[in-house]
């Protein structure tokens, strides 16, 4: 790989024990992948923010960059933690996690880090333009910048998107480059779909089958809302690897079928029809009880106009008392909320307004053996998806109707 | 004589290593799919889901979902409960930076295709520098 000259004194140890220890993780990475240079970048959003997929290794690490005088050179901001910085005591989060959270947020925090704790920087800001190379972890948010923004990043993971932070650079490769951003695999979307749960079921289905390929959306309506991709993204980059989608008429690299090839022939064609979607609720839920007792809204993090949503259905509504109804947010996302009468709704109906984290990032095995719940009832197919194999609840998937319906009945159907 | 087989790719993390296959023809997520503590793979419905990775060769097409499985992979290496190399059909960037911290090997584009090659239990010899991989069948 070719490095410029300040490239090869920070490889060389130059500028300090974390500078060199970023440049040799790039450096590392873009050999795997084969990449001839490195880009500057000047965004990044951190994965590996919360101590459940940090560990006791990655914490120390990302201290010891602390400790050795690294900074940050890229704008960056964090990913969601383990708790809910201002309420983790009211949560039922235990002193020694939150003790070990707080200790890998303040080595972020003094690098220089925005704190936002959230899987959805873009609602608060962090909005890279089209075109513009950026280096961000969090797999919904990956999607969501690459496709619905046109911004360009891999999948990067923790220690990539640190050493990026710490660097400035990344290695040239995969869809930072244009070739590598053409559609592979067609879908043809043949069932109606409405609503960000049904753009979860879709997308849980096709990450299934694309693994890390490119697809292509073919009559999805061009009204789609920004929640309902956020929601596309966020399913097909758990069930696959998927970092980039285009949806025919509606993102920026697909205006026509044609423009989101880019002159490929699809390598596969897969059809989304109302079996397929029925097929892929039923999957999505895997507890054979009925007994509903936690619900989780937020997945990724709910916006404004959900919380408008949420709010709304609860309105003259009371949350049956043995039920825990979470909706996971950022802290402006929250405030905004509160101005607008909503968090009070929610709160009024029995449910929790929880930010800077959300249950596949927190110690939730642990809260839900003290709180006696066995469940998750939520309308995200990534959360269904993660919290059984994360934590071991067993899920339960609907649209926001039927969860709230659930939650108000503690009944499932 | 014991039947050896040798497949060849593509270097993607540096290093040799020795020890037991444990192949899955599907992708694997650490995040969400892997106890840290005991090495459990615990994805519902995942084929090798009660397995144990630790000491393990993994055998896979390529990693898929959360970002955070790249320090969940560095973690579970320094707690000894993780695989001790990957051979991928095609390398993943989430995975590649958790075996880059924690210097484990990883092999993609092998030849013959490793996954109907290689079974669960059979002898393997990684030498990732020279991107090849003896397999000793279990038998």
């Amino acid at each position: 790989m070719k490095l410029t000259d300040k490239e090869k004194r920070m490889l060389n140890g130059e500028m300090g024990f974390p500078v060199q220890k970023g440049m040799q993780i790039m450096a590392a990475l873009g050999e795997s992948f084969g990449a001839e240079k490195m880009l500057e970048v000047n965004n990044v959003h951190m994965p590996g923010a919360s101590i459940v997929v940090a560990g006791e290794a990655g914490t120390r690490f990302v201290e010891e960059m602390y400790d050795k005088g690294g900074r940050f050179c890229a704008f960056t901001t964090t990913n969601p933690g383990a708790i809910d910085i201002d309420n983790w005591r009211e949560l039922g989060i235990d002193e020694e996690d939150a003790k070990m959270q707080m200790r890998l947020t303040s080595a972020y925090e003094k690098m220089g880090a925005v704190i936002c704790g959230t899987c959805t920087p873009y609602f608060l800001g962090n909005v890279p333009r089209k075109g513009e190379h950026v280096a961000w972890g969090e797999s919904s948010a990956i999607a969501f910048v690459n496709s619905v923004l046109g911004a360009r990043t891999n999948r990067e993971g923790g220690p990539s998107a640190l050493a990026a932070a710490l660097t400035g650079r990344v290695p040239a490769y995969g869809f930072h480059l244009d070739e590598n951003r053409r559609g592979k695999i067609l879908v043809k979307v043949e069932s109606k779909i409405n609503g960000a749960t049904e753009y979860g079921t879709l997308g849980y289905y096709v990450g299934s089958r694309t693994k890390q390929d490119i697809p292509v959306f073919e009559g999805i309506p061009q009204n789609a809302s920004i929640d309902e991709l956020k929601s596309l993204g966020a399913a097909l980059a758990s069930s696959g690897a998927v970092a980039l989608f285009h949806v025919v008429g509606v993102t920026p690299e697909a205006h026509t079928l044609e423009e989101a090839f880019g002159g490929n022939k699809p390598e596969l064609e897969l059809k989304f029809g109302l079996k397929e979607k029925e097929d892929t609720v039923e999957l999505l839920t895997k507890s054979k009880s009925s007994d509903v007792d936690w619900v989780i809204l937020g997945c990724p993090h709910t916006s404004i106009r959900e919380f408008h949503d949420i709010a709304k259905s609860l309105r003259g509504r009371k949350i049956h008392s043995g039920v825990e109804f979470w909706v996971c947010t950022a802290l402006p996302v929250k405030a905004m909320a509160e101005r607008m009468g909503y968090v009070e709704e929610i709160v009024n109906a029995g449910g929790k307004v929880v930010c800077d984290t959300c249950p596949v990032l927190l110690p939730a095995r642990k809260l839900a053996q003290k709180k006696n719940l066995n469940s998750v009832t939520t309308n995200s197919a990534k959360m269904a998806f993660l919290i059984q194999g994360q934590h071991g609840l067993l899920s339960r998937y609907g649209n926001l109707e039927q969860i709230v319906e659930a939650a108000v009945k503690g009944m499932w159907r | 004589m014991d039947k050896t087989i040798k497949l060849i790719g593509r270097k993607v993390v540096g290093g040799k290593v020795c020890g037991e296959a444990l192949v899955s023809k599907v992708p694997v997520t650490f995040v969400g799919g892997a106890d840290p503590i005991t090495g459990i793979l615990t994805e519902v419905g995942h084929p090798l889901q009660g397995c144990s990775l630790a000491g393990k060769i993994l055998v896979y097409p390529t990693g898929k979902g959360s970002t955070g499985s790249s320090y969940r992979i560095y973690d579970m290496a320094m707690r000894k409960t993780g695989p001790i190399a990957f051979l991928q059909i095609k390398a993943e960037p989430v995975a590649t930076i958790g075996a880059i911290m924690a210097g484990m090997p990883v092999v993609d584009s092998l030849e013959p295709n490793p996954i109907e090659t290689i079974e669960t239990g059979d002898f393997l010899e990684v030498d990732a520098d020279a991107g090849t991989v003896l397999v000793t069948k279990k038998k």
